[in-house]
């Protein structure tokens, strides 16, 4: 089975904004914490924090429910691609494979493919203990 | 101070899972940079049952996965209308994990399974339909492999699949691949040293069609298994062909040596027979060291001034696994010197630095006045 790889690293038509975009590309960043986001109810959409980046020290904090988290930008050592699995139906694929039939493509009809959409040099880390915020 | 929104996709089912992240080393990177939008001859490849690779146009890489300790959150701008570009940033996915890539061998055995039965040999000018028993004691016509049948069947880039084809001596007659048997092969090339010879051609610079004609009229070989040869042992300029002299006193040599597997022959005779089978315009290319990984050499066993014996011994038949590998070696020889072993690994490793971290880990080295000797390590319990 052969699964193609495509770049689209220039084809999405929505750009982050620049301050956020500094810590990634226009399209993708990169954001890493420990542990994991717990929902509650239905997660499509919900609101999860507020990130805020000062202007001079570039510094982003990351407020989530009670939870402050302070992070900073970090250079990676090596490029990271970030891949976004798309399906093609199979008629784009036997066409692209200069097949006459779909004989000889996975029986399923949406052959797998993979996007590249995004090289990222640089992420976002929070990587210190949250401190606790009671008010406001 | 900038403020933004964090949220979650709308649309979490079908997008959980739907992300991953690739290190990507710097020849891979390059290639990523260097296209934009499009096809960079990127692919992976593998059956259910395979580990998967990446594929390049000319190199393969295995695919090894480290998980994080941590989260990692791919955040993108709001898809269509579902948020405000400018202050929400939303999370399309969780990662645990960063894939890497390993530059790996081309895993290219599986033809020779996959082409059994399908030898191509002298007089076989028809397309016969080869019939085999299979398991179930039935007889069935073995099925036809094209080259694309390989393309998608096996894990190697393109560029090495092309090349691992020609090294294996693999003709595609008619779309199918079909492995030219090794006797034949001796055959003609001993038809092409004549040729050039008795048509005083230079091997240089020799006229590819003459050629070409004259095998087929003076040797009954079909012109496009000459051209696909003349291609493995040599370039084609404009309507010329120079002979890559070394790989073809090779094959030549080979061929000589392959009815020496269980009795030995003398060093010398060897080297004659050679010499003569070459002929004197290349007599001077004869050299053992063209056969290294094919051979064993031996000491008469009553008198150590004789010439050595040799034994026909390919590393192309031994366990391509390195512990199958290393276990007939040790079987053949308890030890081995370091210049004699590494022959024998050159097929199996892309580096020597993996060829150095192979003898690490499956011989035992010991250094005496005489170099480097490698044997069995004890098994571990």
């Amino acid at each position: 089975m052969i699964i193609p790889i495509n770049i689209a690293t220039s084809s999405s038509t929505s750009r982050l904004p620049p301050q956020f975009a500094q810590f990634g590309t226009d399209e993708v960043v990169l954001i890493e914490m420990q542990g994991a986001l717990d929902v509650e109810g239905s997660p499509d959409g919900q609101f999860v924090g507020k990130l805020t980046v000062d202007d001079e020290t570039k510094k982003p904090t990351l407020l989530i429910g009670h939870h402050l988290l302070e992070g900073k930008l970090v250079n990676l050592p090596k490029p990271l691609a970030v891949m976004h699995r798309g399906t093609r139906n199979s008629a784009d694929v036997a066409e692209d494979l200069g097949e006459e039939d779909s004989q000889s493509i996975e029986s399923s009809s949406n052959a797998p493919s993979w996007d590249v959409v995004a090289v990222v040099k640089r992420k976002m880390v929070f990587a210190k203990r949250p401190m606790p915020m009671v008010g406001r | 101070m900038v403020e933004f929104n964090l949220r979650l996709t709308t649309n979490s089912a079908e997008h959980s899972g739907s992300y991953r992240i690739l290190e990507l080393p710097p020849d891979i990177h390059k290639l990523i940079d260097s296209t934009f939008d499009g096809n960079a001859g990127l692919s992976i490849k593998g059956n259910k049952d395979e580990d998967a690779v990446l594929c390049t146009l000319d190199k393969t890489y295995a695919l090894r996965s480290v998980v994080l300790s941590n989260s990692v959150l791919v955040v993108t701008p709001p898809v269509d209308a579902s948020g405000d570009p400018d202050t929400d940033v939303v999370i399309q996915d969780t990662i645990h994990e960063v894939l890497e890539l390993v530059p790996t061998l081309p895993r290219l055995q599986r033809l020779n399974g996959m082409l059994r039965g399908r030898e191509y040999d002298e007089g076989h000018d028809e397309d016969e339909d080869i019939v085999v028993d299979d398991s179930n004691g039935h007889t069935r016509s073995r099925s036809k492999l094209t080259y694309d049948d390989a393309r998608s069947m096996l894990q190697a880039s393109e560029l090495e699949l092309a090349l691992g084809l020609r090294d294996r001596h693999i003709l595609i007659l008619d779309g199918e691949l079909r492995p030219l048997a090794s006797s034949y092969l001796t055959a003609i090339l001993e038809f092409l040293l004549t040729a050039l010879v008795s048509y005083s051609l230079s091997h240089h610079s020799a006229p590819t069609e003459q050629v070409v004609t004259i095998l087929e009229q003076d040797h009954e070989v079909r012109s496009d298994v000459t051209r696909q040869v003349m291609g493995w042992f040599g370039e084609f300029g404009e309507d010329s062909w120079k002979m890559n002299v070394a790989a073809t006193v090779r094959e030549v040599g080979l061929g000589i040596l392959r009815a020496f597997r269980n009795e030995p022959i003398v060093e010398d005779q060897f080297l004659a027979k050679w010499r003569a089978a070459v002929g004197d315009t290349f007599e001077s290319s004869v050299d053992l060291i063209l056969l290294l990984g094919n051979y064993l050499t031996n000491r008469q066993p009553l008198d150590e001034t004789a010439p050595p014996l040799l034994t026909y011994f390919p590393a192309s038949d031994l366990p391509s696994d390195p512990a199958g590998r290393f276990a007939d070696l040790f079987l053949t020889r308890a030890r081995w010197k370091a210049e004699e072993i590494s022959p024998f690994l050159s097929d199996i490793v892309v580096d020597n630095k993996e060829r150095d971290k192979l003898l690490l880990k499956y011989a035992r080295g010991i250094t005496d006045s005489q170099g480097i000797w490698y044997t069995a390590r004890a098994k571990q319990g």
